[in-house]
């Protein structure tokens, strides 16, 4: 049995996180007990999809296609949570000019204990894929994901951490080829707490980079986001969308880098940090940073963080709509900057039937005696 | 249908109702007019129920419904329409989206069945096409990149297509051309002259009263109505100003 070595809040990278439940989980037995409900997403074409329960494939339920289980070529030894994924897992390695026949699917089910796993996606030269990760269960899923993308390869990673409870922590580690591009799309709105992790590097010019994400939190919830993307060549361009919505006590963190090396001309770079604060007990920490050390570059990075706008709310109130439906209604257009990224409709549809679902159990998770600084 | 009895109301704690007394019966267009600062949108603000505006005294119905027990959203069920003297800006949010959401959540409110997206654009249409409005603007974010002028025209078409029995209508002939006053007026009349509904319109002038003709028109100075009369009671007005009345 490994000890479970974590950093401390001392750390810069890991001040706003809170990992005290992981000891516990990751010493829990898992019931393995999966839901019969895996949410797959409605395609018109249906590609290959994976279940994992307790980071375990579930044969029986999976359709590997082109993807393959075993061996992944992807280390993270300097991070205390990816390092601990390992080195097998799940792998789509596609040739040039390939793309799987459809969505690609992958489903984790934690089911009260901790499971490790880690995958690895290549994209040859103009290889595509579109792929959507869905977090279910109450355990601690904790994964790590290389990404090698080639020259004019394109990649959508969307994920939905839906699960109830527990601990969703995904460590990224992505390099993007000449002219290539990688959109990752995250939405939280489940019960689970997450750490997000991610370093990007553009080593090809002319590539793109995007992440976008929606982390929606109530009760006690922490969301935890630490992203840096790095401008290694020239003409390199990337886009962070990062939106934070947190009622009652809870809190969603984001700490967002770009950095640009000397020769890295011409690198078009912008963040956009927003937090929505649904109650004033609730917490928005945004954090965002630009190292530059090329000296032709547009890099522009804006952090805000606000209430629902009153206004508004008694407009739509006014018009006959409950406040927990206005509530929503504006939260839903705050965070469609960052799902409105995604490409395929069936995926945002389905992203937005979640943030519908979130607000949907908005009451079981109210406490009333301790919000009374909830906007109305 | 409106019964209004010795209201007083205070926003931040300063009183600016002191007293309003006002019966509306069904079929009946009521004016109300008054200077600046007299507490005209404040009174439609309470009756709205806008957080802020606290009701100290008095007490107002709805058809015999206390409205004071009511949320702004269940008054709206209830009939009530409230015209925004400044419309809100909502990014993001479409025209369309946002009144069948409206329109549905008012339906559920009183029991009635939902409209289908296909029957709802056919009421969007046809409210929109009557006040000359362009269903690509219905389109739209709510008012956003409107312009004064269009967004008096499209609290008009939110009125038609909600159809309430109750409209309370906040200066809405203010940032209004002729031509576009001449629409809202026919508006107004052609959506709420009817016998089971009733219009409170709050105006500076005489102009809009010339298309939408009250049957009476009341004179609000320092937060109480000081004098009440017919339709000429506004020609008086524009003629002679508010003088000691507000005095």
């Amino acid at each position: 049995m490994t000890t479970l070595v974590l950093p401390s809040n001392r750390e810069e990278g890991w001040r706003w996180s809170d990992l005290s439940q992981l000891p516990k989980l990751a010493q829990r037995q898992p019931t393995g007990v999966a839901p019969d409900d895996f949410q797959w997403i409605g395609t018109e074409r249906e590609g290959p999809r994976l279940v994992f329960v307790d980071g375990q494939l579930d044969a029986a339920r999976s359709q590997v296609g082109p993807l393959a289980i075993g061996p992944v070529d992807v280390t993270a030894s300097d991070h205390p949570l990816g390092a601990l994924a390992g080195r097998s897992g799940w792998k789509l390695k596609l040739g040039r000019d390939h793309a799987p026949h459809g969505l690609v699917q992958i489903v984790h089910v934690s089911t009260g204990a901790a499971d490790h796993l880690a995958a690895e996606v290549e994209l040859d030269v103009d290889a595509q894929a579109s792929i959507v990760e869905t977090y279910v269960g109450d355990g601690w899923a904790n994964r790590l994901t290389g990404m090698r993308l080639f020259k004019g390869a394109r990649l959508m990673l969307s994920r939905r951490l839906i699960g109830s409870s527990g601990f969703v922590s995904l460590t990224d580690r992505a390099e993007i080829g000449e002219g290539a591009s990688l959109i990752v799309a995250t939405l939280a709105a489940g019960g689970a707490d997450t750490r997000l992790d991610g370093r990007c590097e553009i080593r090809g010019e002319g590539a793109y980079a995007e992440a976008a994400a929606a982390l929606l939190a109530r009760g006690r919830q922490r969301h935890d986001a630490n992203l840096a993307i790095r401008h290694d060549v020239a003409r390199g361009m990337s886009r962070q969308v990062w939106r934070s919505v947190a009622d009652d006590l809870s809190a969603c963190s984001v700490a967002a880098r770009v950095e640009v090396a000397r020769h890295a001309q011409k690198t078009d770079g912008e963040q956009s940090l927003k937090g929505l604060l649904l109650a004033r007990s609730a917490t928005i920490n945004a954090k965002p940073e630009l190292e530059i050390f090329a000296d032709d570059v547009k890099c522009a990075h804006g952090a805000t963080v606000g209430e629902l706008d009153r206004h508004a709310l008694f407009y739509l109130q006014s018009r006959g709509i409950d406040p927990e439906e206005a509530r929503a209604l504006l939260t839903r257009v705050f965070v469609a900057d960052a799902l409105d990224r995604i490409g395929e409709e069936a995926v945002r549809t389905a992203f937005y039937a979640d943030v519908e679902n979130w607000f949907g159990q908005s009451q079981a998770w109210v406490v009333p005696s301790e919000v009374e600084g909830r906007v109305r | 249908m409106l019964k209004i009895i010795n209201l007083h109301a205070s926003v931040d704690e300063k009183p600016i109702l002191k007293g309003i007394s006002l019966a509306i019966r069904p079929g009946e267009i009521h004016a109300i007019m008054g200077p600046n600062g007299s507490g005209k949108s404040t009174l439609s603000y309470v009756l709205a129920g806008r957080p802020g505006y606290e009701v100290t005294e008095g007490s107002m119905t709805l058809d015999g419904e206390d409205l004071l027990e009511l949320e702004p959203h269940e008054r709206s069920a209830r009939g009530l329409f409230l015209g925004f003297q400044y419309p809100v800006e909502i990014p993001g949010v479409s025209n369309v989206q946002f009144l069948r959401t409206a329109v549905n959540a008012q339906r559920r409110a009183r029991g009635e069945a939902e409209l289908s997206a296909g029957e709802f654009l056919r009421v969007a249409r046809e409210q929109a096409g009557a006040l000359g409005f362009d269903m690509d603007m219905m389109k739209r974010g709510v008012n956003v990149g409107f312009s004064g002028g269009e967004k008096k025209r499209n609290e008009m078409v939110q009125m038609g297509i909600i159809d309430p029995r109750l409209a309370v209508l906040d200066e809405t002939d203010s940032g209004l051309d002729i031509d576009a006053l001449r629409v809202v007026g026919e508006g107004i009349n052609r959506i709420m002259r009817k016998p089971d509904k009733a219009v409170l319109l709050i105006t500076h002038y005489q102009r809009l009263l010339d298309l939408v003709r009250p049957d009476f028109v009341h004179v609000l100075a320092g937060g109480r109505i000081v004098r009440s009369g017919g339709a000429d009671l506004a020609l008086e007005l524009e003629r002679e100003g508010y003088g000691e009345m507000a005095a």
